[in-house]
């Protein structure tokens, strides 16, 4: 079904005229002078020169801001920092910044850190405030080299400008930043893996509770938050928490980055607020299809939540709860878009070889599942699948979900049992015939 | 007292157990690979899953939720848990696979994934027979397999180090031999190496895993990945006869397993005993099994016109009592032995007593440097400390070399050792005095000047009781049979093993491999007798019911005392 305009409504508001924050269109914002400029590190001023804000009262209002993670989880984050236990004395607390970021469809965070790096750095000072952090480790994915190098550059920066280090902005509040580079590994993205990275030691996730809050980097509470989690705090303290929370819809409110790919005529990361009809995202902001081709599918979050037919989008909106009545979740706003042409045989070959080749092997369903159904839907694509092989695939997720130590397994689950189930007919069509003609066997 | 339900059955919880763990300990057996009650636990293999449900209660009140018929209500968490990670808490709601189709369907799927990749090679391997894998899948696992592609290969043959081998491609990740490394040993010289399925353990580049409890990975690994260099492809499992015992390579005296086919002792791995050893046994107690099966002496000899010749027993005592007869009874040197047990020890002390000699003593074999503060020492004997106990005590060279040189010694008299081998004398210095000796090998240097050589049965021929470096009373059993026929021997071997190897029935039996000597507690009496004189004859066990009674010391250490776990025995001050 070709997808309409105007047919359900917007939970965005007028986003024709949305004014962009996390990205807003300034030249040069990357640099330090122009970002200070343009009102850059006046929230962390205020933050720690202001007497009204003390630590707790950061973390109350990133919780009424109704801020959900934008790593893919969604999970409120001023209810994280909350989790953080009293401080003890001379005991160091940390952050992980978790820029690793490797889930298929997904590039966003990559922008912010390319366009607006200081407004990721502010957000982490913001959160160390929040949180009395001693060290936050930016872990950034190893195949972003360049902004990596970008990253390390700005944050010399702002250390010699004296926002991050020894009594910032000659507060007593004293914090640090470190780059921590990742060697390309997608399991470094699950947060207790990240710590184990950080530690040096094998990207093993570990077994939960306890949770980082209680036990994470060396044993210490650790927070960990994604780049644009994080990027949105200056925000809402700027702005306040009441501008944040009217922005898109009440339960899962913000600006957010959407990463568009696929068979669209203007592939990109587009900020706007959450609540974005998917029509929308497709014909106005993308530019429409390719090659005025029809949409077939679309997979709203990332390569691990369940994909979209085209006629399962009609009115439904990029926020958590009208994606889940749709079966699907908004996970990293990572949009793949794909068209009539797509065999979806094909996609599915490709998502489960990444599963296959991204597993770390730590638990059995998740280390031998992962390659069985590659295995399964590879001999599917040649044509030399059964009509069995179908039953046994999801089978295989049952095997597997919910039953590793991390949410690998279900990332790979997912995307198999939901294009079986949604595209059904383009894999049977694919298998090998069966040798009962339809009906004969009782 | 907090009380756990276990498929609908009551238990008692003292502690804070970890769930898989105390499930083992009450006898609910749950299939498992990863957890090793030593070390940490990661809850990797994900074969233990259990559903668990535990009580509801009232947010405010904290008052546990009941239903119409007062009993709690229970909420289950919404997936299945692994129960080695999960701590047991009042209240809490069980369900294995016996009590659950979730559970069961559930350790199938697992199983059915482990070994769609395993190459299910059993037939060649070691493991085979006493493999958590195979014992577990046929117990636990689905029929056949629905993996229809091919396996992921791995290296077959990746020598770790010099005593272990690695066979990738059986490896289930189950992290035990990277984390004994970590986490026992510390010696760090295993990681886990690539990602995903294609995971194996293996060294750090340069390293050679060549740590002194290198082979403990053999042990806990639940597959046949690590298997010893030596004893690789030897025997199957099945065709050796273990028995309970201890090591005698140290003073430590570690709790061990003789693994024992046609007589030949061929591998040693550890019993667990957490008073000594606990779970580990330190590489150089598992390779000295040799001594066990080579350059063992055959039968006794007497020295007939400057030659050892081969005689009877009977002969032999008479030629040693001739021997000590033709010289001053006072002056025969009784070397005790720190090789041998308390008992062969006790007895010896008796003789030199009746004859009139002084007091045993036994020559010391310490190598300073070699102990490691856990399950190796410097002494390179087993039961130093026993003889202590007994009042023999190292020998003082240069009082022995004064005597000799002063007329004092006219006769040796050597029970378990080598004088000369180990620099107490020169050959010289004994070649014209009478020397009698209890060798263990052919090898022995002292059987060069010896006038009768008797053979002594070793640590796996004979019963006995050892005392380690902490005092502990640890008894042996035969694991192979000597030549000849003895009644103690051979109810002592029927009580310690199950099958019935080392008798004629045993189709490995091999007569040759039956060596021809004899425990010095059943020769002290009888060179005794040859001499007139009256020793206790009996057996070990009634020897040590004596020695428990009479010698300070021993208090308490009988047989059925000491049992497979030993006895700690008082301290005793003035023990050097």
């Amino acid at each position: 079904m070709q997808p309409s305009n105007g047919a359900g409504t917007t939970k965005a508001g007028d986003w024709r005229n949305y004014k962009r924050v996390l990205l807003p269109p300034i030249r040069d914002l990357h640099q330090l002078a122009v970002y200070e400029k343009n009102g850059g590190y006046t929230a962390l001023r205020s933050v720690l020169t202001d007497s009204k804000w003390d630590p707790k009262k950061v973390t109350d209002e990133v919780k009424a801001s109704g801020l959900r993670g934008r790593g893919g989880a969604g999970f409120s984050t001023g209810m994280k920092w909350s989790f953080m236990p009293p401080v003890e004395p001379d005991k160091p607390r940390y952050l992980a910044c978790n820029g690793d970021e490797s889930e298929p469809g997904t590039f966003k965070d990559r922008q912010l850190m390319e366009y607006n790096p200081h407004l990721v750095f502010e957000g982490i000072l913001i959160a160390a405030y929040a949180m009395s952090i001693s060290t936050t480790y930016l872990y950034i994915r190893g195949e972003y080299a360049d902004w990596i190098k970008h990253m390390e550059h700005e944050l010399e920066k702002i250390y010699a400008r004296g926002f991050v280090g020894k009594n910032i902005m000659k507060t007593d509040f004293s914090t640090e930043i470190v780059i921590h580079k990742g060697a390309g590994a997608y399991i470094c993205g699950e947060e207790t893996s990240l710590l184990e990275s950080v530690e040096g030691k094998r990207a093993y996730p570990r077994i939960k509770p306890p949770f980082p809050a209680q036990k994470g980097l060396w044993a210490r509470p650790t927070t960990v938050n994604n780049v644009e989690s994080l990027a949105c705090a200056p925000l809402i303290v700027n702005r306040g928490s009441e501008w944040f929370a009217r922005l898109g819809p009440a339960k899962h409110p913000g600006p957010v980055l959407y990463g568009i790919s696929g068979h669209v005529n203007r592939p990109g990361v587009y900020e706007y607020p959450t609540g974005m009809l998917i029509t929308d995202l497709i014909d106005h902001v993308a530019g429409g299809m390719r090659g005025g081709k029809k949409l077939k599918a679309l997979v709203p979050g990332g390569a691990s939540v369940p994909v979209l037919r085209a006629d399962m989008i009609e009115g439904v909106t990029m926020d958590a709860e009208s994606l889940r009545e749709a079966g699907s979740m908004m996970g990293t706003a990572g949009m793949l878009i794909l068209d009539e042409d797509t065999d979806m045989v094909k996609f599915l070959r490709r998502v489960t070889h990444f599963y296959h080749h991204e597993t770390c092997g730590q638990c059995t369903p998740c280390r031998e599942g992962t390659g069985w159904l590659e295995n399964l839907v590879t001999r599917i694509d040649d044509g030399e699948g059964n009509l069995r092989d179908l039953d046994l695939l999801l089978d295989l997720c049952d095997q597997m979900e919910g039953r590793t130590v991390c949410a690998l397994a279900d990332g790979a689950a997912w995307p198999v049992r939901n294009t079986i189930k949604r595209f059904r007919d383009e894999f049977e069509a694919k298998c090998r015939k069966s040798i009962f003609a339809a009906g004969v066997v009782a | 007292m907090p009380q756990v339900t276990i498929d609908n059955k009551v238990f008692d919880v003292e502690g804070q157990p970890k769930l898989l763990q105390f499930c083992l300990d009450v006898g609910v057996e749950l299939p498992h690979f990863c957890y090793h009650p030593a070390m940490s636990i990661p809850a990797n293999c994900r074969q233990c899953l259990v559903q668990i449900g535990t009580p509801v209660k009232d947010r405010e009140t904290g008052e546990i939720k009941r239903d119409d018929n007062g009993d709690p209500i229970i909420q289950y968490f919404p997936k299945l848990m692994t129960s080695c990670s999960v701590d047991v808490s009042d209240g809490m709601v069980v369900k294995t696979h016996r009590s659950s189709d979730v559970v069961d369907r559930a350790q199938k799927d697992n199983l059915e994934f482990l070994l769609i990749n395993h190459p299910l090679d059993c037939p060649i391997c070691d493991q085979a027979g006493h493999c958590p894998l195979q014992i577990q899948s046929y117990k636990y696992g689905s029929e056949g397999s629905r993996f229809e592609f091919r396996k992921v290969h791995k290296p077959k043959k990746v020598m770790l180090g010099p005593r272990v081998m690695l066979d990738a491609e059986r490896c289930i990740n189950c992290t035990r031999c990277t984390r004994f490394t970590d986490e026992i040993s510390k010696s760090h010289q295993l990681t886990i190496i690539e990602r995903g399925v294609r995971n194996y353990p293996l060294t750090p580049p340069g390293v050679v895993f060549d740590e002194p409890y290198s082979m403990n990975v053999i042990d806990i690994c639940p597959v046949g990945a690590l298997t010893s260099v030596d004893f690789r492809f030897r025997a199957r499992i099945w065709e050796m006869s273990s028995t309970p015992s201890i090591t005698v390579t140290n003073a430590k005296g570690s709790n061990c397993e003789y693994w024992v086919r046609d007589n030949l002792v061929l591998r040693i791995t550890p019993r667990q005993n957490r008073k000594v050893n606990e779970y580990w046994l330190p590489d150089e107690d598992r390779t000295a099994y040799h001594m066990f099966n080579e350059n063992r002496p055959d039968g006794p000899q007497v020295r007939r016109e400057g030659k050892l010749m081969r005689v009877g027993w009977q002969d032999a005592y008479r030629a040693a009592a001739d021997r000590l007869n033709g010289v001053d009874r006072s002056k025969v040197l009784f070397l005790g032995s720190a090789h041998a047990t308390v008992e062969d020890n006790y007895l010896l002390k008796q003789l030199a007593e009746a004859i009139g000699a002084d007091v045993p003593v036994y020559i010391p074999h310490v190598e300073p440097g070699k102990a490691d503060e856990w399950l190796v020492t410097d002494d390179r004997t087993p039961n130093a400390n026993g003889c202590e106990r007994l009042g023999i005590h190292p020998v003082d060279e240069a009082l022995i070399r004064s005597k000799l040189e002063g007329g004092e010694i006219e006769a040796v008299y050597v029970m378990e050792d080598d004088p000369i081998g180990s620099g107490l004398f020169s050959e010289d210095e004994l070649r014209d005095i009478p020397v009698i000796l209890h060798p263990y090998h052919t090898t022995n240097e002292t059987l060069a000047v010896a006038d009768v050589a008797l053979p002594a049965a070793m640590v796996v021929e004979t019963v006995g009781t050892y005392v380690n470096v902490d005092g502990r009373a640890q008894r042996v059993r035969p694991a192979k049979a000597i030549q000849g026929v003895n009644r103690t021997l051979m109810m002592e071997m029927g009580a310690s093993r199950q099958d019935k190897h080392g008798t004629p029935f045993d189709r490995w039996h091999n007569e040759s491999n039956r060596i021809d000597c004899l425990p010095s507690w059943q020769v002290l009496p009888e060179i005794a007798e040859s001499l007139g004189l009256a020793l206790p004859k009996g057996s070990p066990k009634q020897l040590m019911r004596q020695i428990a009674e009479t010698v300070d010391g021993f208090e308490g250490a009988t047989y059925d005392a000491m049992g497979l776990s030993g006895v700690q025995l008082v301290e005793v001050g003035e023990i050097a």
